[in-house]
């Protein structure tokens, strides 16, 4: 296991015993894993300690795992979720993935290599998340309109017409988004923005 | 399993066309009748009488008894059979000027006998109501066939009195209302019996139980004092009106069922019938045969509707006995839901740490290693299981898909070795080539498998239950074979199982048959049909 694929990881269970093992089987596998009996204290402190993966439970008490995976959403939109119940239905399944953006959902007792392969997944989503957003994060707000156009795929003329701006701005601009986030061409624009 | 799926495959329904040309297995059927037709029409003459055959006449008792056994597509054989009887017998004479009205006068009885069969089954399969509840269609039947036959003689009577051999009005309403009394009392003597025998003959009925004497006693009492009130109501000059007797028979009807009012008929037809065989004026005759088909008629019909009241409390008491199963059933789910739940989630834990352990001690001493292998093991295959266990009991129906025979087959040993292995019985099953795919809701056509599985395991006597599966030309068939078991106590089930696997299958576009041979082994087969076959 390389450094680049692990990552900072929470588990997010009601069973103490439960999070406490897959953090533990976690950590055995080189990430950082904190075990957590209640989501409401991990907001808490969220901000201040990102993770790159958080594993909850779907069934827990007075928020469950779906309220918890959108509320840590707004404070972090590059974590990856997982999701993990003892009460599976096909429903939860769909809704775990569609509206949660959850990367996995899976069945208690838990598969093993089912779940690490999961957490590594996650992790280097998020650690790619994390590195786009950072590159995006210098753009002036202008930037950003031309930088969110351009990765649409839209010419100059286009975006000068769209933000009512000469092209030769829009030139500039280009200029200053490439300096700063550091990209060769307009691929690799289109990549950051994914 | 919750729901029941509708079929996805269409049933194959079969051809229509040859359906009423007679089977070989109708043939001595038809042999018989045309015998005892002649035997019977004989017979009937002795109470012949103008414009009609006769008053009492059982052929049309063979006539509807066989339409009713064997269905209404006998009615052309049996027309065939009763012209050929009365060419021999020289009632229809090809050679004659009036063989053409004496072919219509032939056919038109068993041709009307076989339309009314036809349409009370019709009603019968469609009506929810007591009516349609055996024995009353027979009832039915019996009466509404003599009837309808008549009915549809009087416009051609009207029209062509060679046809009776009388003339006017008056004289072809007497004439008729002999051939329906004559017709009524034939069917009601004797087509109930003999339906009875062909059904106790083919193990279609059960023996009926002994009566009990305060029964016998109470139908005796009734049916002598109807009697001895008619003889006194005669001696004291207020005529023979045979009120009372009908009213008798029609109590021992609603009482004691279709058997008593029938042996009370008899009781009836035997004290009358040889009196009218007598030579007797024939207003007289008619007279009385027309009582006697009334109190038969009442009598009958007393005694079906108590059968089929009879028969609709026990199903009634079956159904409650279901929906009390079903109650037990839906909380067993629930329960067994709650308990995978509580399990799972130990166990989680429990599988993550047992493979933790067996990691670290690999390299430990033998007797530590082999422990921790042993719990990292068993933890695995509880996980397993319980994953499994909660598919199988936790998901509503899902939509078919191509399912390999061998997947089918491992769910189906799961599930049913533990109760095959506590009841002692060894399961055998054969490998299943891996290319053999069916189209499948896995879910319900594993339960399917197991109630069939699970019935074997009880029935069965040698220890060894055979799972097999064999490619055929038109498909795929899985078979469950156990060995007999002497002597069998009584199964908690109500042929439930059966019924499920049965509509499960059908569901799937298959059959299932079940042969249990002479020696007591039983065979259940399973044939679907598999994907990407032709039909």
């Amino acid at each position: 296991m390389t450094d680049t694929a692990c990552g900072m990881v929470y588990v997010v269970d009601d069973d103490q015993d439960l999070g406490a093992a897959v953090a533990r089987l976690l950590r055995r596998h080189g990430h950082v894993a904190e075990p957590f009996l209640d989501p409401a204290p991990l907001l808490e402190v969220y901000e201040r300690a990102p993770a790159h993966c958080i594993v909850t439970d779907v069934m827990m008490g007075e928020i469950d795992g779906f309220d918890f995976a959108d509320r840590v959403r707004l404070l972090d939109p590059a974590v990856a979720i997982i999701f993990m119940t003892a009460w599976p239905t096909t429903a939860n399944a769909v809704d775990s993935v569609r509206r949660y953006g959850g990367l996995d959902y899976l069945e208690k007792p838990i598969d093993e290599d089912r779940l690490l392969a999961a957490i590594t997944e996650g992790v280097a989503w998020s650690k790619a998340q994390r590195s786009a957003l950072a590159r995006t994060a210098g753009l002036t707000p202008r930037q950003r309109q031309v930088f969110d156009l351009l990765v649409k795929g839209h010419n100059n003329q286009a975006i000068a017409a769209a933000l009512d701006i000469s092209p030769k701005t829009v030139e500039d601009h280009r200029a200053a988004i490439v300096a700063k986030t550091g990209t060769n061409g307009i691929a690799q624009l289109i990549a950051l923005a994914r | 399993m919750t729901t029941l799926a509708k079929p996805f495959v269409e049933p194959r329904i079969p051809s229509r066309a040859t359906a009423v040309v007679p089977t070989v297995a109708d043939l001595p059927w038809l042999v018989g009748y045309a015998i005892a037709f002649l035997a019977a029409h004989h017979i009937a003459a002795e109470w012949g009488g103008r414009g009609f055959y006769s008053l009492l006449y059982p052929a049309a008792g063979f006539r509807i008894a066989l339409l009713w056994r064997r269905g209404p597509r006998l009615t052309l054989a049996i027309i065939v059979a009763e012209i050929l009887v009365q060419i021999g017998t020289g009632v229809i004479d090809p050679r004659s000027a009036g063989w053409l009205t004496a072919l219509i006068g032939v056919i038109r009885p068993p041709l009307v006998y076989g339309l009314i069969v036809l349409l009370v089954r019709t009603m019968a399969d469609r009506a929810q109501t007591s009516m349609s509840v055996a024995p009353m269609p027979l009832g039915l039947a019996s009466v509404g066939a003599p009837a309808a036959a008549a009915l549809t003689a009087l416009p051609w009577s009207l029209l062509r009195p060679d046809l009776t051999g009388v003339s006017g009005l008056r004289e072809t309403v007497t004439s008729l209302t002999g051939f329906v009394v004559g017709d009524l009392l034939g069917v009601l003597l004797l087509a109930p019996p003999l339906l009875w025998v062909a059904d106790l003959a083919t193990g279609g009925t059960l023996r009926p139980g002994r009566p009990s004497m305060a029964s016998v006693a109470e139908a005796v009492v009734i049916l002598v004092a109807s009697f001895a009130i008619e003889i006194l109501l005669a001696r004291i000059g207020l005529g023979t009106p045979h009120t009372p007797v009908l009213l008798a028979v029609a109590w021992i009807g609603l009482r004691f069922g279709r058997l008593a009012s029938w042996l009370a008929i008899v009781v009836v037809a035997a004290m009358v019938l040889p009196q009218t065989a007598m030579p007797m004026d024939m207003g007289g005759r008619l007279a009385l045969h027309m009582s006697l088909a009334s109190i038969m008629v009442v009598g009958y019909l007393a005694g079906s509707f108590a059968d089929a009241q009879a028969r609709v409390r026990v199903d009634l008491e079956r159904r409650d006995r279901l929906l009390f199963q079903a109650e037990r059933l839906k909380t067993l789910r629930a329960m067994s839901v709650a308990v995978i739940h509580e399990i799972s989630q130990p166990l989680s834990t429990l599988a993550i740490e047992a493979k933790h352990l067996h990691e670290l001690t690999v390299s430990a001493d033998v007797e530590i290693a082999t422990t921790a292998a042993l719990i990292d093991r068993k933890a695995a295959a509880l996980s397993t299981l319980v994953r499994r266990l909660r598919r199988f009991g936790g998901r509503t129906v899902d939509v078919p898909t191509p399912l390999p025979l061998a997947t089918l087959i491992d769910t189906v040993a799961a599930l049913a070795r533990p109760e095959a292995k506590s009841h002692g019985v060894t399961l055998s099953i054969d490998a299943v080539a891996p290319d053999l795919v069916i189209l499948a809701q896995e879910v319900e056509l594993a339960q399917a498998i197991v109630n069939l599985v699970r019935n074997a395991v009880q029935a069965c006597g040698n220890g060894t239950v055979i799972l097999g599966v064999t490619r055929t030309n038109r498909g795929v068939e899985l078979v469950v074979v156990n060995g007999s078991r002497p002597a069998r106590p009584e199964q908690p089930g109500m042929g439930i199982g059966i019924l499920v696997a049965r509509a499960i299958v059908e569901a799937h576009g298959g059959t299932l048959s079940r042969v249990t041979d002479t020696a007591g082994n039983t065979r259940a087969t399973i044939a679907l049909p598999l994907v990407g076959e032709p039909e």
